[in-house]
């Protein structure tokens, strides 16, 4: 039978045990976190954009690698996914991208401070997670997947920014956001100059559009119009 | 009551309903909020009711473990506690600290990192007041007349988990560790030194409900802090999958956590077996119920559900969705929340000499705030089980897939309301002890 002195060696030893194997553990990983995270791209922005991510508490409604609240959506990828046109409006009005939805905090940053949040999030998205997050394996997306690969098909001519940044509000042939109108046959409606004017300042076409103005440049602004005016 | 100085637990205990009462709106602000009704975004936002949730959990807890202790450990080491006063500033040091930062978080100063929300500033409070109470605690235990095991795993318990408070602090740029030391304090205390603190706060109340023989007990005592250690610090990799940290995480991680489920479970059965072995019927039988609920609910909710999502193949999926809030209210509800309950119920009628245990509303409290927890862990689940399978798996949007699962949180308030219905019976059958019998006198300048 089990002594008490004996119960008591196994649990020494076990701790002991596991703790050490735990410190050789996390020193070995302590020297190879900088290549996997890649360190070097740690510039003094990144390290500010940290900063205002901890000290705004970003954390407490959203995660990041998986980590913190889930009310908003995981921002891991976010700059892959909806790109800095996209994340910079959202930082400046949040509730100009999604007008009525769940509310994001609206923080008053500077440019300066916008900038240092996006570096941090790109910086975020070039980790290497081990394969997270996971790509969806089940439904639409997983087929559409696979006849991508199986077929070779060219992605269709949409400029990436469309897909990161318009189609959270306007649907193409039935895929999209509803905040706007949709856009197909866009081009027979409007003409390409009415679409630049539009996509610089929609505002100043038309003074209560609920469409924000988006920080593009003049190629993206020309790279789109010439995609809408083709939408017949 | 044998020491006068026990009854410092009582005011620590007031402490701890306190704050739980407060914790409780803070819920259900979140829980509204997901719903959809965030009527209250423009004072309180989501990530401020988050971080004084949490943080109100944590808070509350420790102040439970510390009174606890003050009750524990004059009877284990068989004399009064040395300087009760200060045991009553730091009482008073931890709840001004405490509030202090909750305030804070109202207006937007904090760390944002999730459960160490705390500024810098308060954390160096917070540790000036931990080593008071650890002097304390181990000055009694140094001068006292017996040194049993059940007060040496108390003691170490609160100790080491004083020090791992201290990894959280340490400075990095790198997003990966300071997620990495985070974990040293949040899993490292929940699935390590608190479950010292646990086992050594059940043993207690074992010896003193069912009359087995102390040495079996503290014998079982090792047993399972043996195979707590064995399997939860190397088991702290189930947080290192998916954070930037090397491959091998996955492995070590998902073997050692898998094995973690066995001190829940050994915890359940030795409770169980403990009270079944038992000849003497002490009258407290409500304290014997929250004592091996506690056990139980800890082995469902840390055990069970914490197995069903640790295994990398699932955690890929489930990692940072509601499948985590799901496990984290049962976890720390069975563990710690009714641990603490099963410690007040026991010491109230001994503080007080007041015998409510009898009481049609305490066995009322026990089963509505534990039907109520049941039902809050079922909706968070379905909730939780919709979202991996809609956002994860098939690939729809973020706040499209919320939409989805929106009703489920009228499910979780519903749940929730029944839930706090338990928890204001037993606060007020608390409040209906009174408070305890005669002044602390300052014994230990007699001594
Ligand atoms: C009060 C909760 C809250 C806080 C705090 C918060 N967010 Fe958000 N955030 C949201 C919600 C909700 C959304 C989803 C869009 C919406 O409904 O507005 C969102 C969306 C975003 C998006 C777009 C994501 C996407 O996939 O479209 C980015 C980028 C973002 N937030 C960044 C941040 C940063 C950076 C911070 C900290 C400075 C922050 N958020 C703080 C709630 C919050
Ligand atoms: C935050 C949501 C939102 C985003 C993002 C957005 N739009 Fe819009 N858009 C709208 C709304 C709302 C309208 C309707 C404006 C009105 O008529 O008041 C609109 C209108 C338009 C129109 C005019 C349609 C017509 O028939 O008159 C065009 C063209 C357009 N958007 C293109 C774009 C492009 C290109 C992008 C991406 C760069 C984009 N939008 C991003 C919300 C958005
Ligand atoms: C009393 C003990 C426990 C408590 C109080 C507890 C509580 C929690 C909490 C609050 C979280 C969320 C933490 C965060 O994201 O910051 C969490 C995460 C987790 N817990 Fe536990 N837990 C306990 C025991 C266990 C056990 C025994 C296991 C495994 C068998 C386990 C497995 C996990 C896993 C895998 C996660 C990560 C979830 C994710 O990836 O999002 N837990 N736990
Ligand atoms: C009674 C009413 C309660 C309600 C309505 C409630 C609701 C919530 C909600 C909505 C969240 C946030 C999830 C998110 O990030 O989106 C949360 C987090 C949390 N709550 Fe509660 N809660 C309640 C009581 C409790 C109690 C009694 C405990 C502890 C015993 C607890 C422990 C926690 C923990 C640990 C988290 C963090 C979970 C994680 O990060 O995974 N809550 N709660
Ligand atoms: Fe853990």
């Amino acid at each position: 039978m089990l002594t008490k002195s004996a119960a008591k060696k196994f649990f020494i030893i076990g701790t002991v045990v596991c703790s050490g194997c735990f410190v050789l553990l996390t020193v070995d990983t302590i020297s190879r976190v900088p290549k996997q995270t890649n360190a070097d791209k740690i510039t003094p922005q990144v390290i500010h954009g940290k900063d205002l991510w901890d000290h705004n508490n970003c954390m407490g409604c959203h995660t990041i690698m998986g980590e913190g609240a889930y009310y908003a959506p995981e921002l891991t990828k976010v700059y892959e996914r909806r790109g800095e046109v996209f994340i910079k409006s959202m930082l400046k009005d949040p509730a100009s991208m999604y007008p009525g939805q769940r509310k994001m905090q609206q923080y008053n940053f500077t440019d300066e401070e916008i900038n240092s949040l996006v570096a941090f999030l790109k910086w975020v998205g070039e980790v290497d997670l081990n394969g997270f997050p996971a790509k969806p394996d089940m439904g639409p997306a997983a087929a559409k997947a696979a006849t991508m690969t199986l077929s070779q098909i060219p992605t269709p001519t949409r400029p990436v920014v469309y897909d990161q940044v318009c189609v959270a509000c306007h649907a193409l042939q039935g895929q999209g956001g509803v905040v706007g109108p949709a856009l197909d046959g866009v081009g027979t409606r409007r003409a390409h100059d009415y679409l630049v004017s539009w996509l610089r300042d929609p505002l100043a076409v038309k003074a209560d559009s609920k469409m924000p103005k988006l920080p593009l440049t003049d190629e993206q602004i020309q790279e789109l119009a010439s995609f809408l005016s083709s939408q017949k | 009551m044998k020491f006068k100085t026990q009854k410092i637990a009582y005011y620590f205990f007031a402490v701890c309903m306190l704050l739980l009462s407060l914790q409780i709106v803070y819920g259900f602000i979140m829980g509204f909020a997901h719903m959809g009704y965030d009527n209250l975004h423009s004072i309180i936002p989501f990530h401020t009711a988050r971080a004084t949730h949490t943080n109100l959990l944590v808070m509350w807890l420790l102040a439970g473990f510390m009174g606890a202790a003050y009750y524990i450990i004059p009877e284990e080491t068989d004399r009064e506690l040395i300087y009760p006063q200060l045991a009553i500033v730091q009482l008073v040091a931890l709840v001004v600290v405490g509030v202090t930062a909750i305030i804070g978080f109202h207006f937007n100063w904090w760390e944002g990192r999730k459960f160490l929300e705390i500024p810098r500033p308060l954390d160096y409070l917070v540790v000036v007041d931990v080593l008071l109470f650890i002097f304390l605690i181990g000055g009694t235990i140094w001068k006292g007349k017996r040194y049993s095991t059940t007060s040496i795993v108390l003691f170490f318990g609160l100790l080491t988990a004083a020090l791992l408070y201290l990894p959280g602090m340490i400075p990095t740029t790198n997003q990966t560790m300071d997620s990495y030391w985070r974990w040293w304090v949040v899993h490292l205390w929940v699935e390590g030194v608190w479950e010292l603190i646990m086992g050594a706060i059940l043993s207690f109340l074992l010896i003193k409900l069912t009359g087995v023989d102390r040495e079996i007990i503290e014998k079982w005592l090792y047993v399972i802090v043996g195979f707590t250690f064995l399997s939860g610090i190397l088991g702290t990799g189930h947080h290192y999958y998916f954070i930037g940290t090397p491959r091998y995480w996955l492995m070590i991680g998902g073997f050692f956590s898998a094995l973690e489920p066995l001190a829940f479970l050994g915890m359940a059965m030795y409770a169980i077996a403990m009270a079944k072995k038992g000849g003497r019927q002490h009258p407290n039988r409500l304290a014997l119920t929250w004592t091996i609920g506690c056990a139980v609910m800890s082995f469902v909710g840390a055990g069970f559900l914490g197995f069903a999502h640790t295994l990398p193949q699932v955690n890929i999926y489930t990692h940072g969705t509601l499948v985590t809030a799901m496990h984290g209210h049962l976890a720390f509800w069975g563990a710690y929340a009714m641990l603490i309950f099963a410690m007040i119920a026991y010491a109230m009628p001994q503080l007080t000499g007041r015998k409510l245990f009898d009481n049609g509303w305490s066995v009322f409290a026990f089963w509505t705030s534990n039907i109520g927890m049941v039902a809050m862990t079922l909706a968070f689940a379905v909730a939780g089980v919709a979202q991996v399978y809609l956002e994860r798996r098939m690939g729809l949007d973020f706040l499209q897939v919320q939409k989805e699962i929106e009703v489920h949180f009228l499910g979780l308030v519903l749940a929730a309301s029944l839930f706090s219905l338990g928890i204001f019976a037993f606060i007020w059958i608390f409040i209906k002890y009174g408070l305890p019998k005669g002044k602390i006198e300052n014994v230990s300048a007699a001594n």
